[in-house]
């Protein structure tokens, strides 16, 4: 098992609105991928075909080869936290992770493993209600880490940390994929991006934009990743994702959000 | 499966607020005893008895909402795509949460039988009537009653399954046992029998129904009953099993 992930031109239509077009891309393992995207461009519907929760139009995403509902033990293959994954406010947080573990087929005991390595194990015997979203998103990535997983998908692990916060997630998912694990995030946060990834993913308005190395895509004419971000997102010519012909790039089009 | 329903008890041993619910059937009992005796305006005896054990089955008005909690709530709090993640296979999420709900509100119900039995008999005391503990009567109108509460709970597992939106599913609940029922069934006549809070009625119903007069025999609205949850059941499955989760 590698943790590759591959889609495989895939389309997700509501009614007449394409949300997601046609998506071909791979994500390798090792390295930590930016999947980023102006808002509505179709990430977290893609993360959520990918994860078996929304079915493709046509298409398909797979995670070594496989769909994610033919995973035996799908938790110790991908862990995912998803912006709309949600807490009981009720409920304690080391209580929600011991519900994840039961439901897998995970130990106990690595509930206070990973409560340990995202920092939370003091708060874990408090009510969710009274979580930061600093905390929440902890114990989000909490569960995903749960069952060791090869493969991470994060959607926006970073929003609502503080700085210490962000390092310490930079951090760990350097070194998630310095153990060869595949580690797929989408984030808003172009400057913490650029601090963590290697690899980028871009879509907007449901179509691929870019995939490539980081260096690839800023590195040709020295630019920020921001200004390299806007440009291509705001290029409404599709037909060739990594189209960087200036003359194209200029059209200023409004930005799909 | 058994992880399933270990992970479902789990989940409701770690919060609150079903407990509530499940508490408030005693409560409902007593007061609903309580007060057909003190407005009893004929001696008590032992007619009286299955009567005033008929409002064991109005349990199933709070275990109807609270199967609702099992699929609803989880969308509410959107625990469902951690739900979904560790099992892929909806189909057996949603026959877990039937299973352990229905189970739950078997168990509601005859600690509602059980508080109304304690509170029955000491009313009867009060008035000094002795209280006949073998009136079959009596007997089967709590069994009713408990199956009454188990089927309802189960029927909620469905309703929240196919309503998905918390507030949506209590309120089309609860407006259809309070008022759609009742005004369908006027339009319907005596088809009216097989709505499924009739079917309810007539399982957990004492010597006199207490709402409608025209209901269907203990034994009929049983089994209209149990091809009412059979219904929502597989609905709830197939449904669950198509939809996307976002």
């Amino acid at each position: 098992m590698t943790g590759g992930i591959t889609m495989d031109r895939l389309t997700k239509r509501y009614g007449s609105v394409t949300a997601v077009d046609r998506l071909t891309f791979a994500v390798e393992p090792g390295v930590v991928t930016g999947f980023l995207g102006p808002n509505g461009a179709g990430k977290t519907t893609t993360l959520r075909m990918l994860l078996g929760l929304v079915t493709p139009t046509e298409g398909q995403a797979l995670i070594d080869g496989r769909h994610y509902a033919e995973l035996t033990d799908p938790r110790r293959v991908v862990g995912a936290v998803l912006e709309a994954t949600g807490f009981h406010p009720g409920r304690r947080g080391r209580d929600h992770l011991r519900i994840l573990a039961e439901a897998s087929g995970i130990p106990q005991s690595r509930v206070e493993e990973v409560l340990d390595r995202v920092g939370l194990a003091d708060a874990a015997g408090r009510r969710v209600g009274g979580y930061s979203l600093g905390m929440r998103q902890r114990l989000g990535l909490a569960s995903a880490l749960l069952g060791d997983p090869q493969v991470l998908i994060l959607d926006e692990p970073a929003n609502g940390l503080d700085p210490a916060g962000m390092a310490q997630l930079r951090e760990l998912l350097r070194s998630l994929a310095g153990e060869g694990r595949t580690v797929l995030m989408s984030s808003h946060v172009l400057s913490e991006v650029e601090q963590t990834v290697d690899r980028v993913v871009i879509v907007a308005g449901g179509t691929l934009r870019f995939a490539g190395p980081l260096a690839e895509l800023t590195g040709a004419k020295g630019e920020t990743l921001e200004a390299a971000f806007l440009r291509v997102t705001s290029n409404t010519d599709t037909a060739t994702a990594t189209d960087t012909d200036p003359a194209t790039g200029a059209v200023t089009a409004p930005v799909r959000g | 499966m058994q992880s399933l329903i270990r992970t479902e008890v789990l989940k409701l041993r770690t919060v609150r607020s079903p407990w509530l619910l499940l508490a408030a059937c005693p409560l409902l009992v007593i007061a609903g005893v309580s007060g057909l005796v003190v407005s009893s305006k004929t001696a008590l005896d032992a007619t009286k008895q299955g009567e005033a054990l008929a409002h064991v089955g109005l349990s199933s008005m709070f275990t109807l909402v609270f199967g609702i909690l099992a699929v609803a709530g989880e969308y509410r709090h959107k625990t469902i795509t951690d739900t979904y993640l560790s099992t892929p296979a909806r189909g057996r999420v949603i026959g877990a949460k039937l299973l352990v709900y229905a189970v739950l509100g078997a168990l509601a119900g005859t600690a509602a039988g059980l508080v109304g039995l304690g509170v029955a008999a000491a009313w009867w005391s009060d008035k000094g009537v002795s209280f006949v503990w073998g009136d079959a009567q009596m007997w089967t109108t709590i069994g009713g009653g408990v199956a009454w509460a188990a089927a309802f709970a189960a029927i909620g597992v469905g309703v929240g399954a196919l309503v998905r939106s918390l507030v949506g599913a209590i309120a089309v609940a609860l407006a259809w046992v309070a008022l759609v029922e009742g005004v369908v069934g006027q339009l319907i006549g005596n088809l009216a029998r097989w709505l499924p809070f009739n079917a309810g009625q007539a399982l957990g119903a004492g010597s006199r129904a207490m709402v409608s007069g025209n209901l269907l025999p203990r034994w009929g609205g049983g089994a209209v009953l149990a091809l009412y949850v059979l219904a929502f059941a597989v609905l709830a499955v197939t449904t669950s099993m198509r939809r996307d989760v976002s």
